[in-house]
Parts: C-alpha cells; sequence; structure tokens
C-alpha cells in the first residue's frame, strides 16, 4: 500500500513540476484582443472592495479597475480574490491584475510584478477592545492575535512579539473571532482598521487601534512578471500616475467615506508638480 | 555540505523551495500542524464512536421520545454540509455560551477553535456511527441475544457481552471507512483558523510562496497519515477476524 | 411501515429545533436590539442572492458527479481486469484519489492547473468554478470506481462460470450479465457518493469561488450585523438540508429493497 502511494507521490511531483506557469503574451494585447479585463479584486474589505445585496462587489478598487477598463475601452471582469490566494489567480492566468490592497513587498516581487507608483499605502496595526488595554506592540506576546491568511506581516509579529496568530481566510471571519473573544487584537492593515473605526458603528464603539502603526508599505497593482516592463505594465505606471497627478484618488477616497491619507496627498503634490 | 544547507541550494539554483526543510520557523509550524491534525483525528475519531454506541442504544431503546430525538440528530447532521456545521458551531452557536472572563476583564470563550473543531468533527462524524452500529446490531440475529437471555443474563449483560461484540465486528469495515473520512474531514478546521496541516501548510507556501512544492509535501503527509491508519486497522480487522462468518 | 414512521417523526424534530433555533435567534436579536424585528427581511432581503448560490452548488456537484462517474466506470472495471499492470495502475489510482483529502485535491487543483488552455493555438478558457467541478471530480472518480469493483465482485461466482460455459466472452459477460445485475448493488452507494459530494462543495468557496457559502459571508460583511450569524447560516443548512434528505431517504429505500430481493 504504502509504496504504491509512494511511487504516485513520485509521478505527481513530475507533473505538476512540469506544469509551467508561462504565459509569454503581452497580456495588454491579449486584453484588447479579448475585449475583456480580468481584475482580482476583495470582496471582504469595506469600503475598498465589498458585496452590495445585488451580489456587485463595489468600493474604491472596484472604481480604479472600471477606470482602467474604461481606458482600455474593453469590458470589466471583477473576480474576488483573498491574500492567500491571489497571486496564484495571477501567475495561472485566472485574472490579469490584482487590485486588491496588496502591499509591495520585496518578497513579492520575486512572483508578480508591482505596478509604480502605487496607489496607496497602509500600514500594521491592531484592532482591539478598549478593555485589553494594549500600548505597546509587546504587550502581544503570548496571547492569541487574529489575522488573515496571506498577509506579509504575520510572520513579523509572530517572530517579532512572539505573538500567536490565529489566521483566517477572510476579515468577516477574523473581525467575529475577535468580537467573540477569541483573539485579544485583530492585527490587520490601519487603513481598514480606521475606516471601520470610523464609521461609528456601534458594534465597535468599545474597540480601538491603541498601537503605533508599523512597516508601512505602500499598495501597489500586481500583473505578471513579464507584463511589469511590457506594455501593460507601462500603461497601468502612465495611469496611475495620472491618478496621482488629477487627484482622482483623493476624489475616490471622500466618495467611499475613507479618512484622507497623507500618502495620497504627498503623491499628488508630487505629481502635480511635475 | 550540510542537509540544510543542501536544500537553501535547491531553492536558490533550481527554485524548488522547500522551506519546511532549511527554515526553522517553517519547520516548526509543519510539525505543529501535523500534530493537530493527529491531535484533531483521535480525539474527535474517540468522542464520535462514543455518540454512535449511545445513539444506537438509544435507537434499540422503548423511549419514543429518544428515539425520534436520536433519529432527527442523525438526520440532521448527516444530510447537511459539515463544513457550514462547522462554521454554524464557530460564529454563529458559539457567542451565545457563557464564557470566562481573563485576566485584561475580557470575555474569552469557553471552547476555542480547537475545541469546536473537535465538537463538530465528532457530531458529524458520531451522527454516521449511529447509522452504522444500528444496523450493526440490526445485523445480529434476535436468536443469539435471546439464546443469552434464556442463560439468564439481563437486556444489559447480553447486549455488552454478546450483541455488542458482534455488532461491533460487523460494523468495523464500515467504521474504518467513516474514520478515514474523519482523518480528511478534518482539513476543515482551516476554515475556522486552528492550525492543523492544512492550514500549517497554507501559511507556509502564501508566505514562503511556494505553493507547488509545500501542496506536494502536504499531500504526501496526508497520504501517508492515511494509509498509516488503514495499515493499523488492516492488522485490528485481521486480529478480530470471527471464523465461519464473512467478517 | 415502523421505520418510515420513524424517520417521519425524526424529520418533524429537525425541523422543529431548526424552528426553535431561528426563533431563539429572534428572540435575542429582538431583546439585543430595536431593529431587531426587521431581521426577517434582512434575511428575505438576501435570500435570493443565497439561492442563486446554493444552485451553483448544485450545478458544480451534478458536474461533478457526472465527470466522475463516467471517469470511474472504466477505471473500477480496470480494477478486476485480469492484465497486472492494468490492475494495478487501476488500484493505485482509486486509492490515491480516495484517500486524499477532498479540500486539499481542490487546493491542488485550484492553484496548479492553469487557468487557460492553449489547443491549435487557440486558448480555452479555464474558469475557477471549472476548475472546482474537476477538484470534486477526482475524489468522485475514486469512490465510484471502488463502487464499480465492489458490485461487480458481489456477483457470485457461479454467474462468471455459466456465462463462460455458455461461449460469452468475458466482455458480453461483463456488459450482458454481471453489470445488469450489478447495477442494482451500485445504485444505493452511488446515490449516497453523491449525497456526500452535494455537501461537500461548500468546500469550492474556500478556494475562492463564489457559491452559497460565500454569498452567505458577503451578506454578513454587508450588514455587519453579528444578529444576522445564525439565522443566514441556518437558512443556508436549511436548503441542504432539504436538498439532501429525500436523496437519502431514496437511497434507504432502494437499500432495503435490494437486501429483500437478494
Amino acid at each position: 500500500m504504502l509504496s504504491r502511494f509512494g511511487k504516485w507521490a513520485v509521478a505527481l511531483v513530475v507533473l505538476t513540476l512540469a506544469c509551467g506557469h508561462a504565459m509569454a503574451d503581452d497580456t495588454l494585447a491579449k486584453v484588447k484582443a479579448a475585449g475583456k479585463i480580468a481584475a482580482g479584486v476583495k470582496n471582504d474589505y469595506r469600503p475598498w472592495g465589498f458585496l452590495d445585496p445585488s451580489g456587485q462587489i463595489v468600493g474604491m478598487e472596484v472604481d480604479l479597475a472600471k477606470d482602467i477598463a474604461k481606458r482600455l475601452g474593453v469590458e470589466l471582469q471583477l473576480v474576488p480574490v483573498v491574500a492567500a490566494n491571489r497571486m496564484e489567480f495571477l501567475t495561472q492566468g485566472n485574472i490579469d491584475m490584482i487590485i486588491a490592497t496588496m502591499s509591495d513587498t520585496p518578497e513579492r516581487r520575486k512572483v508578480v510584478g508591482m505596478i509604480e507608483p502605487q496607489y496607496y499605502a497602509s500600514a500594521t496595526n491592531v484592532l482591539a477592545p478598549k478593555s485589553a488595554h494594549l500600548h505597546a506592540w509587546t504587550d502581544l506576546t503570548g496571547k492569541k492575535v487574529c489575522g488573515v491568511q496571506g498577509a506579509f506581516y504575520n510572520r513579523g509579529v509572530e517572530q517579532k512579539y512572539q505573538a500567536d496568530i490565529v489566521s483566517f481566510a477572510g476579515v468577516p471571519d477574523a473581525l467575529k473571532a475577535l468580537q467573540a473573544g477569541t483573539c485579544i487584537a485583530f492585527v490587520y492593515d490601519d487603513t481598514f482598521i480606521q475606516s471601520t473605526l470610523s464609521a461609528k458603528d456601534p458594534q465597535w464603539a468599545d474597540y480601538e487601534m491603541p498601537l503605533k502603526s508599523e512597516d508601512p508599505q505602500p499598495w501597489a497593482i500586481g500583473v505578471r512578471l513579464d507584463d511589469v516592463n511590457g506594455p501593460f505594465g507601462q500603461f497601468l505606471s502612465k495611469t496611475s500616475e495620472e491618478w496621482h497627478r488629477t487627484g482622482y484618488l483623493i476624489d475616490l477616497e471622500k466618495k467611499w467615506g475613507i479618512t484622507p491619507s497623507p500618502f495620497l496627498v504627498e503623491m499628488h503634490n508630487k505629481y502635480a508638480a511635475k | 555540505m550540510t542537509i540544510v544547507e543542501a536544500f537553501k541550494h535547491l531553492n536558490d539554483a533550481y527554485g524548488i523551495n522547500l522551506s519546511i526543510v532549511y527554515d526553522p520557523f517553517d519547520r516548526e509550524r509543519f510539525v505543529h500542524g501535523f500534530l493537530m491534525t493527529l491531535l484533531l483525528s483521535i480525539v474527535s475519531m474517540a468522542l464520535s464512536i462514543v455518540i454512535g454506541l449511545v445513539g444506537a442504544w438509544l435507537l434499540g431503546g422503548r423511549s419514543r421520545l429518544l428515539k425520534g430525538a436520536t433519529t432527527g440528530f442523525v438526520e440532521a447532521f448527516r444530510n447537511t454540509p459539515p463544513l457550514i456545521q462547522l462554521l454554524f458551531f464557530f460564529f454563529a452557536v458559539s457567542p451565545f455560551l457563557p464564557g470566562a472572563v481573563n485576566s485584561a476583564g475580557q470575555v474569552t470563550p469557553l471552547i476555542g477553535g480547537v475545541g469546536w473543531a473537535i465538537i463538530s468533527l465528532s457530531l458529524y462524524a458520531g451522527a454516521l456511527n449511529v447509522e452504522i452500529f444500528r444496523s450493526g446490531l440490526e445485523a445480529v440475529p434476535s436468536a443469539t441475544r435471546e439464546a443469552a437471555e434464556s442463560l439468564g443474563y439481563t437486556r444489559l449483560q447480553a447486549f455488552r457481552h454478546v450483541v455488542f461484540p458482534l455488532a461491533f465486528r460487523i460494523s468495523l469495515s464500515a467504521l474504518n471507512n467513516n474514520m478515514v473520512n474523519l482523518i480528511k474531514t478534518t482539513t476543515l478546521a482551516y476554515a475556522i483558523g486552528v492550525p492543523e496541516l492544512l492550514y500549517a501548510s497554507a501559511a507556509i507556501w502564501s508566505e514562503s510562496l511556494n505553493v507547488r512544492e509545500m501542496m506536494l509535501v502536504m499531500l504526501a503527509t496526508y497520504l501517508l497519515l492515511i494509509a498509516g491508519y488503514t495499515g493499523i486497522m488492516n492488522r485490528v480487522e485481521r486480529a478480530l477476524r470471527m471464523p465461519g462468518t464473512d467478517v | 411501515m415502523f421505520e418510515t414512521k420513524l424517520t417521519a417523526r425524526g424529520v418533524a424534530i429537525a425541523f422543529a429545533a431548526a424552528a426553535f433555533v431561528a426563533a431563539v435567534s429572534l428572540a435575542h436579536a429582538e431583546t439585543a436590539s430595536p431593529a431587531a424585528a426587521s431581521i426577517l427581511s434582512l434575511v428575505v432581503k438576501w435570500l435570493p442572492l443565497i439561492f442563486t448560490g446554493f444552485l451553483l452548488n448544485l450545478l458544480v456537484s451534478v458536474l461533478s458527479m457526472a465527470i466522475g462517474t463516467v471517469a470511474g466506470v472504466p477505471l473500477g472495471l480496470a480494477q478486476i481486469a485480469r492484465h497486472r499492470v492494468v490492475q494495478r495502475c487501476a488500484s493505485a489510482v482509486t486509492q490515491f484519489t480516495r484517500n486524499a483529502p477532498w479540500l486539499v485535491l481542490l487546493f491542488l487543483t485550484m492553484f496548479l492547473l492553469p487557468f487557460q488552455f492553449r489547443l491549435f493555438g487557440q486558448s480555452i478558457p479555464f474558469p475557477a468554478w471549472i476548475k472546482a467541478v474537476i477538484g470534486l471530480a477526482i475524489p468522485v472518480m475514486g469512490n465510484v470506481s471502488e463502487i464499480v469493483r465492489g458490485g461487480v465482485l458481489s456477483i457470485p461466482r457461479a454467474q462468471w462460470e455459466s456465462a463462460e460455459s455458455l461461449a460469452f466472452s468475458p466482455t458480453q459477460t461483463v456488459f450482458k450479465i454481471i453489470l445488469p445485475q450489478a447495477l442494482k448493488r451500485m445504485l444505493p452507494p452511488w446515490m449516497n457518493l453523491y449525497a456526500i459530494l452535494a455537501m461537500a462543495t461548500p468546500l469550492i468557496a474556500i478556494v475562492g469561488v463564489q457559491d452559497g457559502l460565500t454569498d452567505v459571508r458577503g451578506a454578513l460583511v454587508a450588514e455587519n450585523r453579528t444578529d444576522l450569524l445564525l439565522p443566514l447560516y441556518a437558512t443556508l443548512l436549511a436548503m441542504f438540508f432539504i436538498y439532501c434528505y429525500p436523496i437519502a431517504m431514496a437511497t434507504r429505500a432502494l437499500e432495503r429493497r435490494a437486501e429483500v430481493k437478494f
């Protein structure tokens, strides 16, 4: 029995390693020919990407994806992704780009192309009940902290502060677990925590963002590695620059009721001056 | 060159990233994941067998109310998705239960993710076990029980010493199938953040970005685990063979 | 007769329990917030979306079952082939596909299959939900293979021998004599497998396909209300129960009939 499994495991290894990722064509040409572009977006990250009752995904990042499709004159297909699967979806060709609150990190640059200038930025912080009286990151040592699978800072928080991260596939699950008291805090992007708190929802009235935000990282549109310096990457790069210059991102932030981010103001000033 | 260096080289030169070998953090996570899967499997197996026995006993009893309740339990758990049962317990039921207050004055649930995973898996597999043991009991000829009772055994004694051992042996192969399924079903605990094997593997591949390698390592580990279980159970079945019968 | 009465009562109790859970959650909501009366209306509001998602679950289950069966029948027959190599390979594939956890196989197909196939210069899209169908069809194939093997082997040897003495070829024997008889015995476990598959379909939500479970969670995010958790999850559980329970009843009825016959 065992050796049989062994043989098949070896065959499987060979098979899957042979499965290439290669999608060598230029995505821009492909998208235009197909008349359709697929964007990976969040559907659990209010108000950047979330579901409305008709089942549509809406939000600030969805607006960005719509703008890109409009500029290309193609139809937009939205594909909901989570942190743990978005890069596979991109490399395997399910989507053409990621606009899903993805932080630009060196580790990830090995796998996906990051479009510059980045369109947003966030840092790491925690959402915690006021009663937990957290003051410093080191207060998390040895405590259970909820998180979301695939977030790049999970490992850092676990290693640096010896927190015990309990991570879930999606944000709602992690929030429910926090409310249920499964963990003492929820570690996530400060942008999300801020907008959750500022919505003045009574269920978060007794919660706070008590720590100093750490590890600020810009969010980038992700494309396949071959695309980043190709026509598709250049097109997106120009688009993103224009978003900053015209103040489009700042307008969207207002439209979705997001607390103004200093990053956008700084970027707007930088590109408007050019 | 040490093994660790060899695997680092494998990554740098060939892009085959087996981080669980050279990275102590990833290795520890993987080993913990494996142990958690073992824990979930063993505890849920034991509880589900107890549930199955109690349920089958109740079904054979006299109380109509208990029979009806048992049937209702079995049908409800057999005919709904185990994943949604688990989420239902963990997210929807858990907040209604009283909690304990921790040192920070926070109300924390008495039952955590691991606890709910065990409860949910045990109830699901237990509901199936009720059916398995019931049909095992039905397969024991009533003449056998009557013979035992005519020898002066009480109903409970006849059950314990005669009917049950026979029924258990008859049920064993169906029970084993269900237990293999239970081992496979422990992967669902991933959905509520229990750090079992799948969770650990997913955490590793989404941070070390080595999906293919981890996927294969994980698959091989599950297959070995199940091969190990069936290997042991085949021996048990052979040891418990009843001469002169099919089983 | 006694049996059916008992099950009917069981169902009544199961429904009563569901109603109780719903009532408790409503009552709890009533005390928790003044807007609680609208909880029912919120469930109704999201019901169409959840039901549409549930239909995708059913579609996936039907397609996976079809593919898994078409692939599993020859595999099962190969398991009892006389040819040693064919037989060994078939049983290895069967063991492998039966023993791997379903969720792991789903992850495998989801992440490792490409989303596009190139065939004669044409690229054929291969969307996520179709990959999910394949991911679920793999374990179905292994299980169908075992069902076929078990079904065929359950036919007494004498049937083979008498067919041979009547000058049937082995192929004829399988298709004209053995399979028609084995089919009756294979049907109940096959239906049982289908019910298990239908109940496994919410797993596709974990790998990112938008099914009924995704919709429930989406609704929970959009409404952002803790008191909706119980009713919405219970709604989805009820949908599956209403679909799967009749299948389970029919399976048992068939099993009982088969018991009487043989």
